[in-house]
Formats: C-alpha cells, structure tokens, sequence
C-alpha cells in the first residue's frame, strides 16, 4: 500500500494531505505554522497520520512545498508552491488555465496548460496589500475573527472603497471610516473588493485565460469569491470537499505519487521517511537563509528536484 | 587606422596561474589608494560616470578618475551601504531616488570617508544625457562641493531599428557634434592644469584603449562557449570593474590580455564556471550587489549560469562593439568618432532593445531572460515589461522578473525571491528547459 504525503508549510498556515496509489485523499491536517517551521511540519504531519489513521512509517514518500518546504526534515523531495497548485488544480479541473491563489502573506496568479505545467506565474510585489493578511488586519481592527469575516461582509449593502495600495495605510482609512460612522460590514466588504481587484490585475498580468480556479484560505470565504467573482465576470472554480486551501499540499502529494510510481517502475529504491528521535524537535534551529543554503537541494533518494520533477516525455520532446 | 597589439600569445599554464578575481580585487584596492593621496599631491581630480565620460582626454591631462558609482556600489559590496543610504535619508532623500545617488549623498555627508579609502574632492565633473540622474547627480556636487559640471550631450538611440554606420553622413554630423563639445571640454581641463593637451598622449592613451577593447570583445565572445567559462553576474561584475576604472591605463590592458588567455584556457578544457552546467540566461538590468552572490548562488545551484548580461555592454559604456577602434592618426576626431558609436551601443541596450535581447539570446544560446527591475532605476528597470512581454509572447523565451535594489539590503528578500527563482527552473524543466546547454553538455560528455 503507498501512501504519499504532500506537505505545504505556507507563511500562516501549515498544511498537508496524504494519498493512495490512485491518488485518493485519505487524511488531512491544517494547523497554525507559528514561527518554529521545522515542528510546524511534525506537527502537521502527526495530524495528517492520525486523521487517516496509519502510521508514521506508513507513509512512504513526503513531498514539500511552500516557503517552508526546505525546512521539513523529513521530506524526500520539494517544490515550490506555483508548481504544486498547478499540478492539483489541473489534476481536479483539467481544464483550469488560470489560477489565482491568495495567502497569508503573499497572492499568485499562475497560467497553466493541459498538464498541469506552469506556462506563466506572477508574485504580488512586496507589499502586503493584495494579500489575507490585508483583510485579517482589516477583520482585526473591527473586531472579528477570520472565519467571520465571509458571513459578515455578506451582509453589506453598499461596500466602501479601500483605496490605499499599502496594507498599513489602508489600517488608517479603515479607522477613518469608522469614525464617519460607515458600517462595518460595508468596510469589511470594500476591503474585499479591494483585495479582489488588485488580484484580478495579478491574473490580468499572466493573461486572462478562461478556465478560471481559486485556491488558498479564500476558497472558505464565499463574499470574497463573489467579489472576485463580479471583478472577473466569471465564475471561479473551487476545490471541492473543503480541499480548496490544500491544493499546495494535493499538489505535492500528486507530483510525489508520480516519483514514486516512477522509482517503482526503475525498480530503485526509495529512501525511508524518517522519524524525529525524541526531543529533536526542540534541538531544530529556526529557518533562515543560512538554514536553507545548508539544506538544499534535499537528499531524500540522492537526487536534486531538478532530476524528481520528471516532465511528462512529451514535454522533453516539445 | 591601427589594428596594432591584436595578436596575443597561445593559452598556456601563465593562463592557468592568473586568478581573475584576486587580481581584480588587488587592481581595484590599488585604485582607492592611488585616489587617497591625489588631494595631497595636488593632483587633478575628476568625477565621471561609466557612461559617457570621456575617460581618454582626462587621463590625456592626468587627472585622477572618481567613478561615484562604483564609490556606491562598492558600499554594497563591502556591506555598508545601509549605512550611507540612511544618512542620505536622514537628510531628506526618497526612498524611491536612485540608491547609488543616496549613497553617493551619504558619503558626502560622511566627509568623503568610504570604506576603501577617502575618496578626493574633484575639481571637475563630467556627466552625460545617457541617464538623466547623472545632471541631478552633479548638479548636487556642484552645490555642496563646488565642483564644476560638464555636461556631455551623446546622440543615441532615434528609433527602432537605428543603425549607426561609421562614416555614414548621420554618424559624421553626430562625431562632429560631440568633437565641439570635446574641444570645449579641452579648453576646461587646459585652465584646471594649466597644461595644454598632447595629442601624442591622448594617441597612446587610445592605443592601449584599442588592445583593451579588443581583449574585452573575446572575453563576451568566449562567454558563448558551453559550458561558459564564467557568469556573467558575478565574475563579470569584477571585469566591468576593471574595464572602467583602468580604461587607457597599462595595467588594465595587462589584465584583459591575461583575462583572454585564461578565459580560452578554461574553454579549451571545456571547464565551466558551473560544474553541471544546465541552464543558460541572459542577465537583463542592473545587478543588486549587496546580495549578487546570493542571488547567483540561487540560479547556480540549478545549474543556472548568466552567460551574457546586457549591463556588461550599457555599464561598460558600450565598448564592446567591434567597430570601436580608435584610429590614433587622428586621435581627437576618432574620439569623437566612437564616443558617438559607443554611446549608440550602450543606449541601444536600453532603447528598443526587444530585437538586440532577441539576438543575444541566439548569440549565448540562452535558455531564458532573467530581468532584475529596480524602482529607483527607471532608466533600466521602465521598459522591462514590455520587452518580457515580447520575448515570452512573441519569441516563447521563459523569462523571470524579479526585484530588488543596487545596493539597498532592505529591498532584499531572501523568500520571496527564492520563491520566484525556483519556480522559474521547475516551469524550464518542465518544458523540458535548457534545450541548449544540455545538449551541448550531453556531446561534450559523449566525446569525452
Ligand atoms: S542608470 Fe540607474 S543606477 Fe545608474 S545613475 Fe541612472 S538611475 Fe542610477
């Protein structure tokens, strides 16, 4: 029985999903990454083992990804985050093109192809306007909690404009709504349709591509799929079962199957998934540039990523 | 016209024994020491820009040269930028001016003290039209330190397509042009040093200009070779560097002559700069040299190699065309001559460069364009857009667009650009990338 793991450390959220053979998912876990990456992922990916119910040593293959993807001690292999998405978002609507992607700290909007191969990708630039972060300090500041955000916002009438292209700026703005006396839910809404309007010019600048998917926290927030919505005039496609902020982590978990089958159809063997002896947890230093120079490319099976991301054959060819 | 001093020796073990970046290193630490004394000993002094700066006739004079950009840059690499930059800022300056200006700002502010060295108080300025912060840039001297300013008019770019032919009528009416300015420009440095200008000197001056330049087109030509010998970010920035600041002096023909040598040595044994050599890019824009050996550390651990960066041609003042040879018969006329031929070059690198990048990509056999915008920049960073958007749509070139500063740490985000490069090689692998290098790679390893 294989099961692989695909584990996406994001900068908010840690998230993983394990699968079978056929690509099934049999387990979840999301938690908090907090700011020790390295037990972020063991304790996510206790999570994961114990909502599917096997062990540890079950699991036969981890791939990582996210900005914590070099971090997972026990990875044998990682990706980024832009690679994973595309990967899971294809493999669930195969005819996704565009896909935006909104998380804590940063926002992508990623063109694909038929299989799932990243064709165009761009980042938000530094700022942590077009972000969740943005509207969790927007949440904040009205005293509301994230997941109160989406049913909250749902009940404006008239949403009023954020205007500043700086989150800390727009902190400022929202106060001053506030003390004209706007309502909250009208802020709350004005700040999505902000939030949506500077990811639709995200997606505007890989090429709008019909086939549109949204994937991250967001998928949870339907008065923000509706702002993004009525900025794209279009729908937007949207994991199903709940799986939409764990497309990073389906994604890797794909991309590791298909190493997997290919080391089995090699008859190569396949490195163990290592298990933290007690106590080295707390002995784990905390990610930093220098970590991650020490660390990469990952040795899970001797080989670099460059080598395990095997292109399909037609890829190689075109 | 002199086709003197072409010939050079076979690639041998004198080759092997000279290490580019050391001796860089050294030329450059003799430079700054050099410059230390130059108020002491009364000697002229004089602040130009990599770009057009008329080098030939001020060294014709003895001046002592002061490249402020490379002052700033030189912050950046010796990590003590921040600290230049701040003050700057302290006294008012946008975060959003160019960084080698504030830092420039800085050290004026600091007394001139700069972590190679004192830097002297010139007695002339020479700036130029071919980026538009270099008049700010001077008329701040001007004030503060009462430096006279000349300001050089190039012709460049027209339109798209603009071909400058030597000796064709357009080029001969711009030659012209840019000789009156250059006797102008005489006439100041003969009351500066009270000496009148040796047109014998300013001839061997050329010369040794000639034999540089010609050892510096082999060492871009050499760079084509599979694996390149060296990357273009980082081992070049130290011969841009030296290309500059000892451009018509001895010592900087002796080190292009030996750098030639040692480059043809490393292709002969097929030794690249990257051990496994799997990508090949061209490097668009300016680098970020407080982190440039971070950033290149990111591309190579891929096997990622800069082959060609367009700001080896536009920061070396567009010197690497082969029709710039100095005829040393008519040394001033000549100057002005490929002063207008090379201004052209270097603006054309920036100024509808989308067919120029087009062919640099053939020339290196590039896997993809990497462009580095920098805000405070937009004489390089402003039409970066577009062009990415002309070679990924019209010609399917992978392009990366990432950004950072010349010198700012702030702007510097590890992640994040981490982030971008990766994902950049995991889309060229998946397209099955590096079409060029690894083929070139897989014969080279099947003949061995
Ligand atoms: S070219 Fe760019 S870096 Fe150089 S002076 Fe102009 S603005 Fe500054």
């Amino acid at each position: 029985m294989i099961h692989v793991a695909g584990i996406d450390i994001g900068s908010t959220y840690s998230k993983a999903v394990l699968i079978d053979e056929h690509g099934n998912v049999v387990g979840r876990g999301v938690r908090r990454t907090g700011f020790k990456l390295a037990q972020a992922s063991e304790a996510v990916f206790d999570e994961l083992v114990a909502n599917a119910g096997v062990a540890r040593t079950d699991v036969t293959y981890v791939a990582s990804t996210g900005y914590g993807r070099h971090t997972v001690p026990f990875r044998n292999t990682q990706l980024t985050e832009l690679t994973a998405h595309a990967h899971a978002a294809v493999h669930l609507f195969p005819d996704t093109r565009t896909i935006l992607d909104i998380g804590g700290q940063d926002i992508k909007a990623i063109r694909v192809d038929g299989d799932g191969r990243v064709k165009a990708f761009r980042l938000n630039d530094k700022c942590a306007a077009g972000t969740g972060a943005f509207l969790e300090k927007t949440a904040r500041y009205l005293g509301l909690t994230t997941d109160d955000i989406g049913p909250y916002a749902s009940r404006s009438t008239n949403p009023k404009p954020v205007s500043s292209v700086c989150a800390v700026f727009a902190e400022s703005e929202v106060i001053s709504h506030l003390a004209s006396g706007v309502p909250a839910e009208d802020i709350m809404m004005g700040a999505m349709v902000a939030l949506g309007g500077r990811a639709v010019q995200l997606m505007r600048r890989v090429g709008l591509e019909p086939g549109y998917m949204l994937t991250g926290g967001m998928t949870r927030n339907v008065a923000m799929i509706k702002a993004l919505e009525e900025n794209l005039k279009d729908t937007l496609r949207v994991a199903p079962d709940g799986l939409g902020q764990l497309n990073g982590a389906l994604g890797a978990a794909l991309l590791g199957l298909r190493r997997v089958q290919k080391l089995i159809a090699e008859g190569r063997p396949i490195a163990a998934v290592q298990t933290p002896a007690d106590g080295e947890h707390a002995k784990r230093r905390r990610w930093s540039a220098i970590a991650v120079r020490r660390t990469e490319p990952c040795r899970g099976d001797g080989c670099s990523v460059a080598t395990k991301l095997q292109p399909r054959p037609s890829a190689v060819a075109a | 016209m002199t086709t003197a001093t072409l010939e050079h020796g076979p690639a041998g073990s004198a080759a092997d024994a000279f290490d580019p970046r050391s001796e860089g290193q050294r030329l450059i630490k003799a430079w700054y020491a050099d410059l230390e004394q130059a108020n002491e000993r009364r000697q002229p002094v004089a602040n130009v820009f990599v770009m057009g700066n008329a080098i030939e006739i001020l060294r014709a004079f003895d001046f002592k040269l002061v490249f402020p950009e490379i002052n700033s840059l030189q912050t950046g690499v010796r990590k003590a930028s921040e600290e230049y930059i701040r003050l700057s800022e302290d006294y008012g300056m946008s975060p959003d001016v160019c960084s080698y200006v504030k830092a420039d700002v800085g050290l004026m502010l600091k007394e001139n003290r700069h972590p190679a060295g004192n830097i002297p108080k010139a007695s002339l300025a020479i700036a130029s039209n071919m980026c538009g912060t270099f008049i700010k840039w001077a008329e701040i001297w001007e004030r503060w330190l009462k430096t006279p300013t000349f300001v050089l008019d190039l012709p460049g770019q027209r339109a798209a397509g603009w071909q400058v032919r030597p000796g064709d009528a357009q080029h001969a009416s711009d030659a012209r042009w840019v000789e009156a300015q250059f006797t102008e420009l005489i006439a100041r440095c003969e009351a500066i040093t009270g000496r009148k200008l040796d047109l014998d000197r300013l001839a061997e001056i050329e010369e040794r200009v000639n034999r540089m330049v010609f050892h510096w087109n082999n060492v871009m030509r050499l760079n084509r070779a599979c694996p390149a010998p060296y990357n273009a970010m980082l081992d070049g920035l130290t011969f841009i560097g030296i290309m500059n600041v000892y451009r018509g002096a001895e010592e900087g023909v002796e080190f292009m002559r030996r750098l030639d040598e040692h480059l043809q040595a490393k292709v002969a044994r097929g030794e690249g700069r990257v051990a496994d050599e799997h990508y090949r890019l061209i490097f668009s824009g300016t680098p970020c040299y407080v982190s440039m050996r971070r950033l290149v550390e990111l591309f190579e651990t891929w096997g990622g190699v800069f082959a060609y960066s367009d700001y080896l041609t536009f920061a070396a003042g567009g010197m690497d065309a082969t029709d710039i040879v100095y005829d040393t018969s008519r040394p001033l006329e000549s100057l002005a001559e490929v002063t207008a031929l090379a201004a052209h070059r270097g603006l054309s690198n920036q100024f509808f460069a989308h067919e120029r990048l087009a062919g640099q990509i053939r020339d290196y056999g590039a896997d993809g364009v990497v462009f580095h915008g920098i805000k405070s920049c937009r004489f390089v960073s402003s039409g970066m857009a577009d062009t990415r958007e002309y070679l990924s749509r019209r010609l399917d070139v992978p392009t990366l667009y990432i950004e950072s500063d010349l010198i700012d740490p702030r702007y510097w985000s590890d992640a994040q650009i981490k982030n971008r490069v990766d994902a950049f090689f995991e889309a060229l692998h998946q397209r099955g990338g590096g079409p060029v290098g690894r083929k070139a790679n897989e014969e080279r390893r099947a003949s061995a």
